[in-house]
């Protein structure tokens, strides 16, 4: 079992899906993405379907980008991006509207501003356009599990101290006040910067300055 | 000379390409989107009328409780919704806000004056200032005002009866709701009268 674990842990697709998730986390480390993080984490529900969309888009448009980075003209390749990515936004948001109307209520503006999520751009060129399909598919999933998982949590605080609930089940007890401000974009920029520093610590990930 | 044709041709096929996925989503989701639109605006003059349904009955409920009074303006069609028991009325409006249209739901009450109930269908004001138009307390303010002679979005101090506070600090959103409210009520609510008076 030791072994297998050791074996793995040498694996490409390994290291890619631990890089998204963790060290290289999009947000955490790189800090993109957290317009759409800020704004929409006041509900869980909300994070989870902002993370589920986000995944869908940058894996797609990840493989998309992969799989004719061949044929990609150099000259009009981040042209290019933005036009894959721009599609498969708009399927989401009709997907959304037509099968989940609520949740494409809730998420508002911010559906249709995917397109100009960092991350998913920053895939696409860093990535994507570099890697064959196999590895792209690995780095698109972790990265946007990676900004899945920080929503998620950001949401859970805040859900939580803002309306008592957690995924509208009852968390607090009923003499609960709740805190409006953590419903507000503040609460949002102290739960992400709290939690930022707290992954960084955890992994001791530090900036060093230039000498 | 051969390079400009491979760019050219590649941007072609990706708008051949890409367009017609989307064509396609559209012809997938088109149908379902409208439906949800309808029931949106359904259950939007359900609260207004405060006539109870559940989310699965919206369009039966409707059906049964409302009836639809089609007044022509200006040579369109416009359906107006009324509530046989108290007289009151709905219809939707529509306008220019800052960053889209702003889509709505306008409830008087059978005086034909006092608004009953204001609700937004569609916007796309800016989250957190413009976008707070959606918030229900800020709505609750314009129930019982009046359009004699017109409705007045005021940044502070509303007292007149015809009167509303602004969103704060979405001064523009504001003016623009003011407008469509007034644009809209001019419109629909003549044409309403004389329907009536010709029957």
């Amino acid at each position: 079992m030791r072994k297998f674990w050791l074996k793995i842990q040498y694996t490409k697709w390994f290291n890619i899906t631990k890089d998204g998730l963790f060290k290289e986390n999009p947000i955490v480390v790189a800090v993109l993405g957290i317009c759409s993080a800020l704004a929409v984490t006041n509900r869980v529900e909300n994070a989870i379907a902002m993370g589920l969309a986000v995944t869908f888009v940058v894996t797609a448009s990840s493989l998309v980008v992969s799989m004719v980075r061949k044929v990609i003209p150099a000259r009009v390749r981040m042209i290019t991006y933005m036009v894959i990515i721009s599609a498969f936004v708009i399927m989401v948001q009709m997907f959304l509207e037509a099968y989940f109307p609520v949740i494409a209520a809730a998420l508002g503006a911010y559906l249709g501003l995917i397109v100009t999520n960092c991350i998913v751009m920053g895939r696409a060129e860093a990535f994507a356009v570099k890697n064959p399909m196999k590895y792209t598919f690995f780095d698109g999933i972790a990265n946007s599990l990676g900004y899945t998982w920080i929503l998620i949590a950001v949401a859970i605080v805040r859900e939580a101290l803002a309306f008592g609930t957690i995924l509208n089940f009852r968390v607090m007890p009923e003499t609960w006040v709740n805190w409006t401000v953590m419903a507000l974009a503040p609460g949002g920029f102290f739960v992400l910067g709290l939690i930022i520093w707290g992954v960084r610590e955890w992994a001791q990930n530090f900036e060093v300055a230039a000498e | 000379m051969n390079r400009v044709f491979k760019i050219v041709g590649f941007v072609v096929a990706m708008g051949v390409i890409t367009s017609s996925l989307l064509i396609g989503m559209d012809v997938l989701t088109s149908e379902r989107i409208s439906r949800n639109e309808e029931a949106l605006l359904q259950s939007k003059i359900l609260d207004a009328f405060e006539i109870p349904y559940n989310t699965s009955n919206i369009y039966d409920t409707f059906v049964a409780n409302v009836e639809q009074v089609d007044v022509t303006i200006e040579g369109t069609v416009v359906p107006i919704y009324r509530n046989p028991d108290t007289g009151s009325i709905s219809f939707e409006i529509e306008g220019g806000g800052v960053w889209g249209p702003i889509i709505g739901v306008l409830t008087l009450n059978e005086d034909l004056v006092t608004i009953e109930n204001v609700g937004i269908l569609a916007q796309q004001e800016t989250p957190g200032l413009g976008g707070r138009i959606v918030e229900l307390p800020y709505l609750a303010k314009y129930e019982g005002v009046v359009f004699d002679p017109f409705v007045e979005v005021l940044k502070e101090g509303a007292s007149a009866p015809n009167q509303v506070d602004a969103i704060t600090g979405a001064t523009s959103t504001s003016s623009a709701f003011q407008t469509i409210l007034n644009d809209s009520y001019d419109q629909v609510v003549p044409a309403y009268q004389a329907t009536l008076g010709g029957e």
